[in-house]
């Protein structure tokens, strides 16, 4: 188990190094939040590029990034070979996103609740756990980047590969950072 | 493929304890012994090679890989002697490429989305719905070609299914068939699974309507399970349920998703004893947030202690491990203010942070706000702001930089001015917070 782990770790690495040379070449001083957004951001590119295509997440991370000036120079470099492909189907995702997010629009608007009189308390409760249940779905959809687009069986699968990768995110960027604290303290 | 012949000996001789039982219960107990014993080596199986195959499974995408708007999904491990009995609801869906996994056990995961390797039909199946949704047409096609691919793989596995079978013969299959259709409104690929469908009278009817459940009647409890092919899933009622096709949407649809909430239960850390949809995804939720706020605090500090962004990742993944790796960072925070004085500029007007840090750490912002202003000299060198909160749920800290925050308040009328930190330790306690402040 822990070789393909280690293999999304280094692959996450060599990405995420190759993003945050984009910027060392590119700036010499920045102060210290344009670093930490320099640093996220490169990471997030490159995690989402291990994945890259896909994951509705990782996409949706490309799209939103490639929105402004930096996150673009940072995908076209990461993801060059497949970058074309990567592309379109982002730019397809946003649209298809919009359609999606209008016809929920539509539906919720005209769904009428109806409001049942004299229900049973097992039928009460069960609406309650059921509109709990819903309002955490809403949340996990805010979280997970894209999420708002999909349905419940595959916000669940999304979920499971974020988390995932999320978890080898922080943990390589904690180790860099120890290393990196080892160098100045060596220093 | 040994555990099969050893199960229905150990599941016949319990049953045959019980004189009671007609032939036909006592086979079904069997039976669905059988199964379940099936499905715990199952699940372990996957849970262990979960993650093994959740990396393997994108490097392996290039045959496959059309111009598919795809979600990844889980580890796919390749179709095992399908479904033994045709039963089990669950597939995983296997490659046609020919991965080297083969546990013989006839489960398989039941996928809601498109999966890279369309050629394992009930990915076809999940992708076939998918693709009226999404419009992709390389699905259809990619599906068409492999599954010639796989008719060789499927001719074999009936056979071996045909031999096991005569043990269940009086068993009536469980089929699930879901009728999707292809966008393009073709692929009518519809293989004969397990020659208990040919003892079935069901026969697959090809029409364009997405998931049309067939209406069979049935005897015996039915469980859904999933035929190997691309178009159908036959879902069967239960006994003494409802049997419309709402109804049985619904309850294919309820039972994915407690399957993959089960798997979410594997990963997330704490909840093996949380059950039920609404405790479970407030644990995701949680976790989600715990991590992607660690994600910030991780780039800040990493911000904080490298002045230049160049980073020297030989040996990162040396076999030292961070073990306490928790544990170590209050200390590695403490050290790095220390030693980074001079070189970090506060940017004061920081909006992003203020917005993106956690929620509600039991700090009082505008306290801490006067405490900075009254009692900060000006231009002085400012290190890092170490914060860290430990949650109970989760073993290493959630760290956030709630307190990068509180500065930026403080100093949010404009100034330039950096200031250095002092350590100090307050106590630490569950959400409690570690300042490291110098004037």
């Amino acid at each position: 188990m822990r070789a393909p782990r280690s293999v999304l770790k280094q692959q996450f690495l060599k990405k995420w190094m190759m993003g945050l040379q984009v910027f060392g070449s590119a700036k010499q001083s920045m102060s210290i939040l344009e670093r930490k957004k320099a640093i996220k951001l490169s990471a997030d590119i490159a995690l989402a590029s291990t994945r890259a295509g896909r994951t509705c997440w990782s996409r949706t991370i490309i799209a939103d990034a490639s929105k402004d000036d930096d996150g673009k120079v940072l995908v076209q470099h990461l993801l060059s070979p497949e970058s074309e492909r990567l592309k379109k189907a982002s730019t397809g995702l946003a649209m298809e996103n919009k359609r999606v997010r209008c016809k929920k629009i539509l539906k919720r608007s005209c769904c009428i609740k109806r409001v049942r009189k004299g229900a049973s308390k097992v039928v009460l409760a069960k609406s309650i756990s059921k509109r709990i249940v819903k309002r955490r779905t809403q949340v996990l959809k805010s979280l997970v980047p894209g999420g708002e687009f999909m349905d419940d069986i595959s916000l669940i699968e999304e979920t499971l590969d974020y988390m995932v990768s999320l978890r080898a995110q922080v943990d390589v960027m904690r180790r860099s950072l120890a290393k990196a604290t080892e160098v100045v303290n060596g220093k | 493929m040994i555990n099969r012949a050893l199960l229905p000996a150990g599941g016949g001789e319990n049953m045959l304890h019980c004189t009671d039982m007609t032939v036909l219960e006592r086979q079904r107990a069997r039976i669905k012994w059988q199964q379940e014993q099936q499905q715990q080596f199952q699940l372990q199986q996957q849970e262990i090679s979960y993650f093994t195959e959740l990396a393997d499974v994108f490097h392996q995408a290039g045959v496959h890989e059309g111009g598919l708007s795809e979600v990844v999904t889980r580890s796919v491990k390749p179709d095992p002697g399908l479904v033994d009995n045709g039963w089990n609801n669950d597939h995983v869906v296997g490659y046609g490429v020919g991965l080297p996994y083969n546990n013989g056990l006839g489960f398989e995961l039941n996928y809601g989305a498109i999966s890279r390797t369309s050629s394992c039909p009930p990915e076809a199946v999940a992708a076939v719905a998918e693709a009226t949704v999404k419009g992709s047409e390389s699905v259809v096609s990619d599906m068409i070609s492999s599954g010639a691919g796989r008719e060789s793989s499927k001719k074999r596995k009936v056979d071996k299914i045909q031999n096991n079978s005569k043990v269940v013969a009086e068993e009536d299959t469980r089929d699930k068939r879901i009728k999707g259709c292809a966008e393009q409104g073709e692929s009518k690929i519809t293989e004969k699974n397990n020659n208990k469908n040919s003892r079935n009278n069901n026969t697959n009817k090809n029409n364009n309507s997405n998931k049309e459940n067939s209406d069979e009647t049935s005897k015996d409890n039915s469980k859904v399970s999933e035929v190997q092919k691309p178009d159908y899933i036959h879902v069967r009622a239960r006994r003494g349920q409802a049997t419309d096709s709402h109804s049985l949407a619904e309850r294919v649809r309820r039972e994915k998703i407690s399957e993959r909430m089960k798997y979410l239960q594997d990963l997330v850390p704490g909840c093996d004893k949380i059950t039920g949809k609404a405790g479970m995804l407030d644990e995701i939720i949680n976790y989600v947030q715990s991590l992607q706020r660690q994600v910030e605090f991780l780039s800040m500090k990493l911000a904080a202690a490298n002045p230049r962004l160049d980073f020297n990742v030989d040996n990162l993944f040396a076999k030292e491990a961070f073990p306490a790796c928790s544990i170590n960072f209050p200390t590695i925070g403490m050290s790095s203010d220390m030693t980074n004085p001079a070189y970090l500029q506060f940017n004061p007007a920081q909006q992003q942070l203020v917005a993106c840090c956690g929620l509600d750490m039991g700090i009082d912002p505008p306290d801490m706000a006067l405490k900075r202003t009254t009692s900060a000299p000006v231009s002085i060198p400012e290190t890092f702001l170490d914060s860290s909160c430990f949650t109970q749920t989760h073993p290493p800290p959630t760290w956030d930089a709630d307190l990068q925050n509180l500065y930026n308040v403080a100093f949010d009328q404009g100034r330039q001015t950096s200031f250095q930190t002092q350590p100090f330790t307050g106590d630490v306690k569950l959400s409690c917070l570690f300042l490291s402040a110098l004037y």
